[in-house]
């Protein structure tokens, strides 16, 4: 036995092709091992944004999560955050219901006794169940229904389906469906822009909301921005969506189909030739020429700032992190740091960054955080000094760590300014 | 309503109670789920994910597999990782996945270990029990499995049987447990926290079997019946627990595991004649243990009208539970219970 964690250098997989990845790459050909690092990404309601905190993202929810106990122990990290304090409720199920199914006729009851229970009338309830409603075939929309006519309110399901996480509709493809599904049509208005695709606003200072206002555009709705469920109602108003995470095309899709609103699609990218592209692509659409010097002389100020600061850096880049840790790996390299690791999940969109970063840094290894022998992972002689992601910072225990991790979302050059800023803060010894 | 929570969160399930009693055994657990019980058992039931790496996995199930029943797929992921990682057995722990599509365990049980030639243990959890029923599942197996040999019995070597941050809630209580024996010259063997799977082949060893917890009585039966090994219920630690104040003819309510707060109940009568202490508890009652009053709880509504109605003039539960009787005026102790709560004293 080697004790060793198993890994592919770039060159090595690129050579292959997305045809010939290893097996120990595959989740679906081994055991999954449990670190931090594969909590988040293994888990559709652990950390972060599961489905359950992103199923209240509509202002005034509550939710009512029906399944067996085991599947909401771990809501209560949720529930004691004060946003969702008092948001969360919970149906148990046992044997009997499964095999009876009397739990389903238990829900509109039930809906209505939450309801008559908060102080504050809820917008809307979102009933959470899963992988076991899944194998029964449960017609959890019908159900809904049957509650909505008991509290007058809308009642949304929302699937919590570990078993399809790698199917065609994933939980969290599902959950960004359910959320939009509430929008009623509306008349459009020519300045109003959705973005789609996270739960949690984009930075403050992120520099797409100026060039939308350059576009001519006057309101930028994000379901986190919106106060009230009335403000909710407006996304509806949008001349176009802008999708920002791939798991939104699916209800951006939705939008077009149901509300006539169509969509745009970009990307988190941090290398900044290709942010300027996305930029002028962006442009070219909506019929304007963006000027992007101011933002990206910052983010480059940022980058040299950091290489001044840190000239040797050997970055670890992890996944639990905001950015895919290929893309953001082969910006690195190409601002001419060095990256010997990269923790990450193969997928075939990001494919083409590993296939840039083989004629680049050839030597750079992969490993999957998912993988049995993870278990023996030993930093020791990886000559990494500096760690982006959770997960990195997991394996790298004795190197400074940027977490990377933040609700706020970074994107643009203000996500690369805003990295390169932590990193340099992180070197520093200062907290994120 | 019955099953409906409006204050609390699920309590652990008995898939964590199971995971709790092997963690620190040196075995490969696999937790037959599709991630997200994994989640739950790692990111939030187990305390000592955080602090040590253990070979955890998910069986990573998809649809398909429990649609088709792919039982020979986990037999082949379990072989791939027998062969990676360095382990004494194998366990495979039962979630809501398996008990829907009837799993048999014994099927699974026997293909692995014909393949990987490690000791597999199977445990038939099904997610909507309580962690101390899969405790119970977990320390029989265990111990039915590993402590076969009859040995001869070293006097002053006493086994604490029951021992898992579920029931006890500190991670330190291993070793407080060890030192305080050491401390009257015995040796104390905390199975599952601080001792590992050679202790467990030596059980047969011990003097008597302390228990901590009410989901290790059956094991510690079991003991009993097969070696002889005789066994209290008690948790040494008990006194720690009490704060001082005058408990004298006071109304007491204790809530917590049973044996624990059984101990917790006869702290307080050694400091307070007179004090008259109910005990009640979300988990599994032995009967033995039981005293007239005593109550089983099962939803929110049980403990709001016990607490409510009773005049209590001390209350000892997780304090989570306080909100949930905003009228009570006594003194409200805090008796942290991991599995209620998920957290730690």
């Amino acid at each position: 036995m080697k004790k060793e964690a198993y890994f592919a250098t770039v060159e090595d997989l690129a050579r292959g092709g997305l045809e010939a990845i290893p097996s120990q790459m595959i989740s679906g050909k081994h055991l999954i091992y449990s670190s931090p690092a594969t909590l988040a990404f293994n888990s559709p309601g652990a950390e972060g944004f599961g489905v359950k905190r992103a199923g209240l993202a509509v202002p005034d929810s509550i939710m009512l999560i029906v399944a067996p106990g085991c599947c909401g122990r771990n809501t209560s990290l949720i529930s004691s955050m004060p946003e969702y304090n008092d948001r969360f409720f919970y149906l148990m199920m046992d044997e009997t219901d499964i095999v009876t199914g009397r739990h389903l006729k238990k829900i509109p009851k039930a809906v209505k006794e939450i309801c008559d229970c908060c102080e504050k009338k809820p917008s809307v309830v979102m009933i959470c169940i899963t992988c076991v409603d899944a194998l029964l075939g449960t017609d959890m929309e019908r159900v809904c229904r049957k509650a909505e006519e008991k509290v007058d309110i809308p009642v949304r399901p929302c699937y919590m389906y570990a078993l399809t996480r790698e199917g065609r509709k994933p939980p969290m493809v599902h959950v960004r469906q359910s959320l939009y599904s509430l929008l009623e049509p509306q008349k459009k208005k020519g300045n109003v822009v959705n973005l789609l695709g996270f739960f949690s606003p984009l930075v403050d200072d992120c520099e797409l909301y100026e060039l939308l206002h350059q576009a001519g555009v006057k309101t930028v709705h994000e379901i986190s921005r919106c106060r009230d469920y009335e403000e909710y109602q407006t996304m509806s108003q949008a001349n176009f969506n802008l999708v920002l995470h791939p798991e939104a095309r699916f209800a951006a899709e939705d939008f077009h189909d149901r509300l006539k609103i169509p969509f745009i699609e970009l990307r988190r990218l941090y290398q900044m030739d290709k942010i300027e592209n996305q930029y002028r692509a962006l442009g070219q659409v909506l019929g304007v020429d963006f000027d992007q010097k101011k933002y990206k002389a910052e983010a480059l100020e940022a980058v040299e700032q950091f290489r001044e600061d840190c000239p040797d850096a050997v970055f670890a880049v992890g996944e639990c992190m905001n950015g895919d840790p290929f893309e953001l790996g082969l910006a690195l390299v190409r601002y001419g740091f060095k990256v010997p690791e990269i923790y990450g999940t193969i997928t075939a969109e990001n494919f083409v960054y590993i296939r840039n970063l083989a004629k680049l840094s050839p030597n750079t290894r992969v490993f999957s955080n998912m993988e049995p022998t993870m278990l023996y992972y030993d930093p020791v002689s990886s000559g990494v000094n500096i760690t982006i992601g959770k997960d990195a910072g997991y394996y790298h225990q004795d190197q400074p760590n940027a977490v990377w991790n933040q609700d706020r979302q970074p994107y643009g050059y203000a996500g690369v300014r805003r990295l390169f800023e932590t990193l340099t803060a992180t070197v520093k010894g200062e907290k994120e | 309503m019955r099953g409906l929570r409006k204050y609390l969160t699920p309590f652990a399930p008995d898939q964590s109670g199971a995971v709790s009693v092997l963690y620190e055994l040196g075995g490969i657990i696999v937790i037959c789920d599709a991630g997200g019980c994994t989640g739950n058992v790692c990111g939030f039931d187990e305390p000592r994910w955080f602090e040590r790496k253990s070979a955890v996995f998910s069986a990573g199930l998809r649809d398909m597999d429990a649609i088709l029943g792919r039982d020979d797929r986990l037999v082949d992921k379990l072989v791939d990782a027998a062969e990676k990682v360095e382990a004494g057995f194998a366990a495979i722990i039962g979630t809501p996945v398996p008990a829907v599509i009837g799993t048999d365990y014994q099927a699974l049980k026997r293909m692995c270990e014909k393949k990987t030639e490690l000791p597999v243990l199977t445990v038939d959890t099904d997610g909507m029990e309580l962690y101390d029923v899969g405790e119970r599942k977990a320390y029989v197996e265990l111990f039915k499995g590993f402590a076969k040999e009859k040995l001869p019995v070293e006097p002053g070597r006493i086994g604490i049987l029951g021992m898992t941050p579920q029931d006890v809630s500190d991670l330190g209580a291993s070793d407080k447990i060890q030192e305080k024996f050491r401390a009257q010259g015995l040796t104390a063997v905390c199975y599952g926290m601080g001792d590992g799977l050679d202790e467990v082949k030596k059980a047969s060893s011990v003097e008597k079997n302390i228990v901590v917890s009410q989901a290790a009585l059956e094991c510690a039966k079991y003991l009993k019946k097969t070696f002889g090994t005789p066994y209290e219920a008690g948790y040494p630690l008990a006194d720690e627990l009490v704060p001082d104040m005058d408990y004298a003819g006071k109304k007491v309510l204790v809530v917590h595991q049973q044996v624990i707060a059984d101990s917790i109940r006869a702290e307080i009568r050694k400091r307070g004649e007179g004090a008259a202490v109910t005990v009640a508890s979300w988990f599994s009652m032995d009967k033995d243990l039981l005293e007239e009053g005593d109550v089983s709880l099962r939803d929110e509504e049980d403990y709001i009208e016990l607490a409510e109605s009773n005049g209590f003039d001390v209350i000892f539960a997780d304090p989570c539970m306080k909100r949930m009787t905003p009228g009570f005026d006594g003194e409200f102790v805090d008796a942290v219970h991991f599995a209620v709560s998920g957290k730690c004293r």
